[in-house]
């Protein structure tokens, strides 16, 4: 039998901020988020100091490519440099992309399964204001196979998630207006929960349907295929941190009402978008091994999507939040349109999307990603989401994806029952 | 509140044009752009439709003159007046507006400090409580600071709906305060502004302008020096608001409102600014068509290249700031007794008791200086402030012992600072490492 895993709290740093504008560092990202995180939690350093002494903490860390951002590697170790009570203290850096802190979570969590630690200490992050938009992009091309998808290519993203787009269009036959009308829904969708999040690095900017709608525009330039920039998440700098402790902890210090992970899955799909759509023919879901690793961490957590409240799904373009519609089980592959119509994804509908505004709406600091959706699902589940709470929440579910889909990750928290 | 139909009128000014964005776009509002040439105000479109990064919004943009003013005006739901800050001229646009309002119509002025109550006086008694003053800053998509003032006239549920619709529709941070020349932000700011100005005078032999830019830059939480701050407003500007404050509102601050000597004669030679290349700094482009930096050097009355001015204070608080220890950089702020630190420790403590005192007095509550200076400059706001300086020691005492006795004798300081509460916004993202 496995140990519980519980989520004690953390903190995400404010999106909308540019650390190179500020003129500040990755020590200083690291720094605010987990002292942020820490307080929310109610930890202190000196609990760190403690646990180590037993040698019952460890820190993971999630980054995808500081090493063409901010020109570092060997990141795990850069907690000494917050504070001395990490020395001596287990840390690594984990990597799958978009998908880094979910591989970091994912160690975590096992590691507390196992008995080894009592707190697993999680800080996904990403600096990507560095550089400009285009050599940004350039540099995120080597979450594909750079060879192939990604060398001189210009924004190699956008153009693989608009062929997401493109074989939908022709595996499902979906008219492609109502298509690209859901995708424009999405979009505004997500700008509108970002509204909600005083966190969200879009808070502030205006998007509306017609603005979403009109593709091809001097302020919407179409960006891959058929998506345009109202497709597409941002550069975005940002940390989130989350404190996983065993039942132990909890029990020790007496607290209540934290959440567990319940279950998760983690599948990865062939490299190449060609492969992965070769590889599809004999499936329903245009993302197979997405909807795998979905229904892993169902059958893991013995739950179904009718026990899901809220989701926090990976829409680095509109075309991956739409394919992760039928994905959750949502809808029926081919029919993720409907979801969006009804209404069934919006904030005030049965099965939100995204409250947080996702990545299109929040922000997406590629390896911040993951640890920011677990985080989002303890608020949510805990009541503790603010002006993005959505109502009774027991459970919550994320996707973060890494690459065009590449990597999939899925974790269920829910209440401890 | 439903505002379907705007009329700006002045819509080729900077705030006008981009006022207009915001109706446009998150207010989805059919907007009668008004100036006085309409072949410049279509001109004018196209930045008002970057300015919110929306092409969607052009086909509500509609370009008119003032021969169609009345026209627009009738069949709006809302008219917002930003025509120059000139008493005369918007007293004139107010008599047009009154006579064709339709009676539930929002009449409002964008003035960024003349009185509301004397613009409502101008319309019909029964159109007075409709008029409002709505006070936003530059540029309004991302500094959402909205001052609104209402007068002794306003109709209370209009402007509670005007207020919500300012708020939950238009997304504006709606800071309610008294019709008080140049009502709270620009205040608060230009006396911080103004006396770094007098104190660029007083220290010219030092550097002057650039020298003290180089005590209160980025590092000490803001997004730029104040006297590029000025610099960019415009000279003139920054003039009119000083001498507004100081005629028609004076308070225990008022010698710092005082507009020096050599600045009224920039302003004079019409080197104002960033607008008219030259005023307090000038890009200067050499042979080769690199351009550098100049500033005016006050001591000599000519322009020289900037400085790179070394002080130990500053070197090492944006080495802690770099790394986001932020304790230490304002530890060393305090600590240190150079003429610079204390020149800048002054302006902080200066900035925190004028904010607390003009928020007493001009707001309605103490948040309200926290909110113009964080929305309306992106300055470290004085209660994060405070919560900064007091993670290092007690800023009362920090008050008592650095600042003008004889000048805090003046107000009720002790009050004041019993009435500080936390602050909700977070004093480390103003702090950068930038000059």
């Amino acid at each position: 039998m496995k140990e519980k895993v519980y989520i004690l709290g953390g903190a995400q740093t404010d999106f909308e901020r540019n650390w190179t504008k500020e003129g500040k560092n990755m020590i200083a990202l690291l720094r605010e988020a987990i002292s942020d995180g820490f307080k929310n939690a109610g930890v202190t350093y000196d609990d760190v100091i403690s646990l180590n002494q037993q040698n019952r903490v460890a820190c993971f860390v999630g980054n995808f490519i500081a090493e063409k951002f901010v020109d570092q590697g060997h990141l795990g170790a850069f907690l000494t440099e917050i504070d001395p009570s990490f020395y001596g203290v287990p840390s690594a850096r984990y990597e799958a992309a978009c998908a880094s802190s979910s591989v970091a979570i994912d160690a975590a969590q096992a590691k507390i399964q196992t008995g080894d630690y009592d707190m697993a200490i999680v800080v996904g992050w990403e600096l990507m204001k560095t550089v400009n938009s285009k050599i940004g992009g350039d540099y995120l091309g080597r979450a594909a196979w750079y060879e192939k998808e990604g060398k001189d290519i210009d924004l190699p993203f956008p153009k693989l998630f608009g062929r997401l787009a493109d074989e939908m269009l022709k595996k499902y036959q979906t008219d492609e207006n109502r298509m690209m009308d859901a995708l424009a829904r999405i979009s505004v969708i997500n700008y509108s929960n970002a509204k909600r999040n005083p966190l969200a690095q879009t808070r502030k900017w205006f998007m509306s349907y017609e603005q979403a709608r009109n593709r091809g525009t001097q302020t919407n330039p179409l960006v891959g295929g058929k998506l345009a920039n109202s497709d597409c998440s941002q550069i975005t700098d940002g940390a989130a941190v989350v404190i996983l402790v065993s039942e132990r902890y909890i029990n020790q210090h007496g607290i209540h009402g934290k959440p567990i992970i319940k279950g998760y899955g983690h599948r990865t799909a062939p490299m190449l978008f060609d492969e992965k759509m070769a590889d599809n023919a004999g499936s329903d879901f245009i993302l197979p091994w997405t909807r795998q690793a979905v229904l892993d961490a169902y059958n893991m957590s013995g739950l179904t999507v009718d026990d899901i409240n809220v989701f926090e799904t990976h829409d680095c373009f509109t075309s991956s939040e739409y394919a992760a519609i039928s994905a959750f089980g949502l809808t029926a592959p081919g029919k993720e349109y409907e979801a969006v119509e009804s209404g069934l994804i919006a904030f005030d509908g049965n099965k939100p999307i995204n409250p947080s505004g996702g990545l299109i709406g929040c922000g997406h600091p590629v390896g911040a990603s993951g640890s920011r959706m677990l985080l989002d699902l303890y608020k949510q589940v805990t009541g503790t989401a603010g002006g993005y709470q959505v109502s009774n929440v027991k459970n919550g579910i994320m996707l973060n994806i890494g690459g065009s889909a590449t990597t999939n990750y899925v974790f269920i928290v829910g209440e401890d029952n | 509140m439903i505002i379907k139909i705007v009329t700006v009128i002045g819509a080729t000014g900077t705030m006008g044009a981009n006022v207009a964005g915001i109706f446009a776009s998150f207010g989805n509002a059919k907007v009668y752009m008004v100036g006085r040439d309409i072949e410049k105000v279509k001109r004018t479109i196209p930045k008002t439709v970057k300015s919110v990064r929306a092409d969607s919004i052009a086909e509500n943009l509609i370009p008119a003159d003032f021969s169609m003013l009345e026209d627009c005006v009738k069949e709006s739901d809302l008219v917002f007046e930003s025509v120059t800050e000139n008493i005369e001229i918007k007293r004139s646009i107010a008599l047009r507006v009154g006579a064709v309002l339709k009676k539930d119509a929002i009449s409002c002025t964008g003035s960024s400090g003349l009185s509301v109550t004397e613009l409502a006086e101008c319309y019909p008694e029964e159109l007075r409580g409709n008029f409002f003053g709505i006070h936003m800053f530059n540029p309004p998509y991302s500094m959402s600071l909205c001052e609104f003032i209402a007068t002794k006239y306003s109709r209370p549920e209009l402007q509670e709906d005007l207020k919500a619709y300012l708020h939950n529709v238009l997304y504006r941070t709606v800071v309610e305060v008294k019709d008080s020349p140049a009502f709270l932000g620009n205040r608060i700011g230009f006396q911080f502004i103004n006396e770094a100005l007098q104190y660029a005078e007083k220290y010219k032999d030092n550097g002057g302008i650039d020298y003290i830019d180089a005590i209160l830059g980025q590092f000490t939480g803001r997004s730029m020096p104040p006297l590029v701050t000025s610099d960019f407003v415009g000279l003139d500007v920054h003039k009119a608001i000083v001498e507004n404050v100081l005629k028609n509102a004076p308070d225990y601050e008022q010698t710092t409102f005082v507009f020096p000597v050599f600045a009224q004669k920039l302003v004079a030679e019409g080197k104002l600014g960033r607008k008219s290349n030259g005023g307090l700094y000038r890009t200067i482009k050499d042979d080769n068509c690199f351009k550098r930096s100049a500033v005016y050097d006050i001591a000599s009355g000519s322009y020289r290249d900037k400085m790179d001015y070394v002080f130990p204070f500053a070197e090492n608080m944006k080495k802690n700031i770099r790394v986001g220890n932020y304790k230490k950089a304002l530890e060393i702020l305090v600590g240190n007794l150079s003429q610079e630190a204390e020149i800048c420790m002054h302006f902080l403590l200066s900035y925190i008791v004028y904010s607390l005192y003009s928020a007493d007095k001009i707001g309605y509550g103490v948040e309200a200086a926290d909110d113009v200076m964080a929305t309306g400059f992106n300055w470290c706001p004085p209660l994060a402030l405070i919560e900064g300086i007091a993670s290092v020691t007690d800023v009362k005492a920090l008050v008592d012992e650095r600042l003008d006795r004889k000048l805090l004798e003046q107000i009720d300081i002790d009050r004041l600072f019993s009435e500080v509460k936390p602050s909700k916004y977070d004093y480390r993202l103003y702090f950068k490492s930038g000059c």
